[in-house]
């Protein structure tokens, strides 16, 4: 299978969204719990996603343009593909905004009926940091993000 | 009605590459050959580029097929 230069830069995008979830996702799911200002070594992590994602990027788009030396024309075609998977990007995000509200409502709903109850062991179990708004909000970012790249290829593969 | 055209042989007529063609209208080889294969519907301008460049009348270049 011959893939094009703007075939293997969506496919860059991709792993970045994979390797993402699947190298620091896992430290904002333990810290879940946890506000901001507590987690260890936040800080630290922002600057190793920054430093990476830069590394990254500035790597695979260095061999991407030696591979292919030659430039590549964007064209009406490349237009109507990005808009296509941009859009369908943006119904996503804003689906899962809505959901994501409904959920934080909802949450703090089941926590005030708790309190009614007079249920404490389960009303103090009940919580929303911010931390695991940031979690929610970045498994969100990279699940929508692949789907969108992913949708992008199959229409460059397909029209 | 399906919207087909006669890209295909008119540019081996004139002896042009899909590189060619698509340098001369400045579209990328890819966008050339998915509206060969009826896959991508141009736009108007890029359908007169195309026409003009290959030097014939758009109506003989893109026409309509009934299904």
């Amino acid at each position: 299978m011959l893939l094009s230069k703007k075939e293997i830069s969506i496919l860059i995008e991709i792993i970045y969204s994979i390797v993402f979830a699947l190298i620091f996702l896992p430290y904002f799911y333990e810290n879940q719990g946890k506000n901001l200002i507590l987690m260890d070594g936040l800080i630290e992590k922002i600057t190793q996603i920054i430093i990476c994602t830069v590394i990254y990027f500035a790597i695979a788009y260095s061999i991407l343009e030696v591979a292919f030396k030659k430039k590549e024309t964007r064209d009406e075609r490349d237009d109507m593909i990005n808009s296509k998977s941009y859009k369908l990007g943006y119904l996503l995000y804003e689906f899962s905004l809505f959901i994501f509200i409904g959920y934080v409502f909802s949450k703090f709903q089941n926590k005030e009926l708790l309190n009614l109850t007079g249920n404490l062991e389960l009303y103090n179990s009940f919580k929303l940091t911010d931390a695991g708004i940031i979690f929610i909000v970045l498994v969100l970012l990279a699940f929508i993000s692949v789907i969108k790249s992913l949708y992008q290829f199959y229409l460059y593969r397909t029209v | 009605m399906i919207l087909k055209n006669n890209l295909k042989e008119v540019r081996q007529k004139k002896g042009l590459t899909q590189e060619e063609l698509g340098v001369n209208v400045g579209v990328s080889r890819q966008t050339i050959i998915s509206i060969e294969r009826y896959r991508y519907k141009p736009t108007l301008e890029l359908a007169m580029k195309l026409a003009e460049n290959l030097n014939i009348k758009i109506e003989k270049l893109f026409y309509f097929e009934q299904e």
